[in-house]
């Protein structure tokens, strides 16, 4: 705006940039480099390897496991979250009595913590006192319970299901600031028959929330592609690594095993996997939107 | 005339019993969907004999506060709550503080490059924190800063950067331009601007955006298990963890321990609830 503005914003981005580079941009290319290298932490030492390491990575059978499971978690979690969100979200914005009460009982596990959500779900898949167990039991299908968490088959899906529980109340969140630009009339006069309903959820409420849906789309798969503190509290990655996810493995090869040079590799493809994902979401947004 | 009341008192009357039965249809789902939390909520109320004979959800005529009563005054509680304050509290300022100036700058100092500059910021948002964790390791190591509470402050003010700006310059954004000129014309410096034109206004986004970075910051897990070692630079939610382990049988006090770890976040959600919306409503969404 003047002469003088251009030293105000020196001045202003110093210490944000500073500490941004120092701290995010920094490290993260240090992690390129470090891909590159056999850097044992307990040995101390480090060389330069090449490729070594990813051909370690393509041949590495617990990247592959670990990879599949995080694409599974990345689409269950996207539709999940969609689809959960989008419908609670319009139930919740027709509310006219005890409105601001009962949407702040949905919104109660946004405010907690994955570790102590983990902890919640825990108990829920117990095999001994387990409420899904529980309800099976009286529901009659005895034979179907298990230890959740324990079993094989199922242990990734539990996970992410409780994972779920608190991206779903995140979704709503977001959809329900993006209903409040649909007028409330709108939204009423939607409820009177199926006909029109459908009409106007395709004319009206779903044009209108495109922006919503983007911002619901990026933070599911952001958060689906770095899970870890929810799978680490519940199973560990287990059993066998089923539940492996490739924030989990990262930080098992770094923290247990203590090769921080293949770690930062693995790293390396999490981002790589990060951005393709993430790039090709934007970019089908874009295109959906012209 | 009679007729048309009789038949608009009856449409109300019909309107209010919908309105009803969708408010309590919500209410039996959020009944459901809220079984974990009233798990842990019920879990932490009995003693563990008691689960033990009775199991976790079959009801109990006891309630006991014992399982609160014992962590409340175990040190170790004060330690790590202490400890999450201490970086949660720092951290959420300066992380908001920082994303203010690069929102300001970026929507209305017209700097050269200033959108090449939010898409490098904003791409934080996309950089997974795993793949900081070695070099963060070593460098913090290095400054001598393992095992305290800088490496939490630090971080989450740095990766909280990405965040924080982008949703201050989209709300800077809606701000008109007359404003700040008119303001630039009376002679106020920007810092001036910024403090009493721009921030007045901008509460509402203020508002979300310090509830959600003081949800994430004091949430966070990862960090302070990589940084720190031991009790005195622990946080609440790695401790947990190592208090979990102890108490591994005793499941009234973990929930008792989840519960109080987790009194923080929903008081600030529950205070701010409106807000956050709004801000939200107008950061965000619509941007």
């Amino acid at each position: 705006m003047t002469v003088k503005s251009g030293r105000w914003a020196a001045l202003f981005l110093a210490v944000p940039l500073g500490l941004y580079f120092t701290f995010v941009v920094g490290p993260s290319l240090y992690s390129f480099y470090y891909g590159f290298t056999d850097w044992n932490f307990l040995t101390g030492e480090a060389n330069f390897t090449g490729l070594d390491n990813f051909r370690r990575l393509f041949a590495d059978a617990d990247f592959w496991s670990a990879f599949q499971n995080t694409i599974i978690w990345t689409a269950l979690g996207l539709v999940i979250s969609v689809f959960g969100g989008f419908w609670l979200a319009m139930a919740l914005s027709r509310l006219l009595i005890l409105e601001r009460f009962v949407k702040s009982l949905f919104f109660l596990p946004m405010a907690l913590s994955l570790v102590v959500v983990g902890f919640i779900w825990t108990w829920i898949y117990r095999l001994d006192f387990g409420f899904a167990n529980i309800v099976l039991r009286m529901l009659g299908y005895e034979d179907l319970a298990t230890a959740w968490l324990a079993d094989r088959n199922w242990a990734l899906f539990a996970v992410i299901f409780a994972w779920s529980w608190q991206q779903v109340a995140l979704s709503m969140i977001v959809f329900l600031a993006g209903l409040t630009s649909v007028p409330k009339e709108l939204m009423e006069a939607a409820t009177i028959d199926g006909a029109r309903f459908r009409h106007q959820l395709n004319q009206v409420i779903i044009p209108s929330l495109r922006p919503a849906t983007g911002v619901v789309i990026s933070l599911a798969l952001i958060n689906s592609l770095k899970s870890f503190d929810i799978v680490w509290v519940m199973t560990g990655g287990g059993p066998f690594q089923q539940s492996e996810t490739l924030a989990v493995l990262i930080y098992r090869q770094a923290f247990r095993s203590y090769e921080f040079g293949y770690s930062s590799t693995i790293a390396v493809a999490l981002f790589v996997i990060t951005l393709v994902i993430i790039g090709g979401s934007i970019l089908a947004n874009r295109r959906g939107a012209e | 005339m009679a007729v048309y009341l009789k038949k608009r008192v009856a449409k109300d009357f019909r309107r209010q019993v919908k309105s009803w039965m969708l408010t309590l249809a919500m209410l039996g789902l959020a009944a459901i969907f809220l079984i974990p939390a009233w798990g842990v909520l019920f879990t932490s109320l009995r003693t563990d004999a008691d689960i033990a004979f009775n199991g976790v959800w079959a009801p109990s005529g006891n309630v006991t506060v014992d399982n609160y009563l014992s962590l409340i005054f175990d040190v170790r509680v004060h330690s790590y709550m202490r400890n999450s304050f201490l970086v949660t509290i720092p951290a959420t300022i300066i992380s908001v503080a920082m994303g203010t100036l690069a929102g300001y700058v970026i929507a209305k100092l017209r700097v050269r490059g200033g959108n090449l500059l939010l898409l490098v910021i904003v791409s934080g948002l996309f950089i997974p924190p795993q793949i900081l964790l070695i070099p963060l390791f070593q460098l913090f190591n290095f400054m001598g800063l393992y095992n305290t509470l800088w490496p939490m402050i630090i971080v989450h003010s740095a990766y909280g950067l990405s965040l924080c700006t982008l949703v201050m310059r989209n709300f800077f954004d809606k701000v008109p331009d007359e404003l700040l000129e008119a303001a630039l014309m009376d002679g106020a410096s920007h810092p001036r601007i910024l403090w009493s034109v721009a921030l007045p206004l901008s509460r509402p986004a203020l508002g979300a955006l310090a509830t959600l970075q003081f949800t994430f910051i004091w949430n966070d897990f990862l960090y302070p298990l990589i940084f720190t070692r031991s009790e005195e630079a622990q946080t609440i939610m790695v401790g947990i963890l190592s208090l979990g382990g102890q108490y591994s049988t005793a499941f009234g006090a973990q929930a008792a321990l989840s519960v109080i770890a987790s009194l923080p976040t929903l008081l600030v959600f529950f205070i701010f609830q409106k807000q956050f919306i709004k801000g939200l409503t107008a950061g965000a969404v619509k941007g």
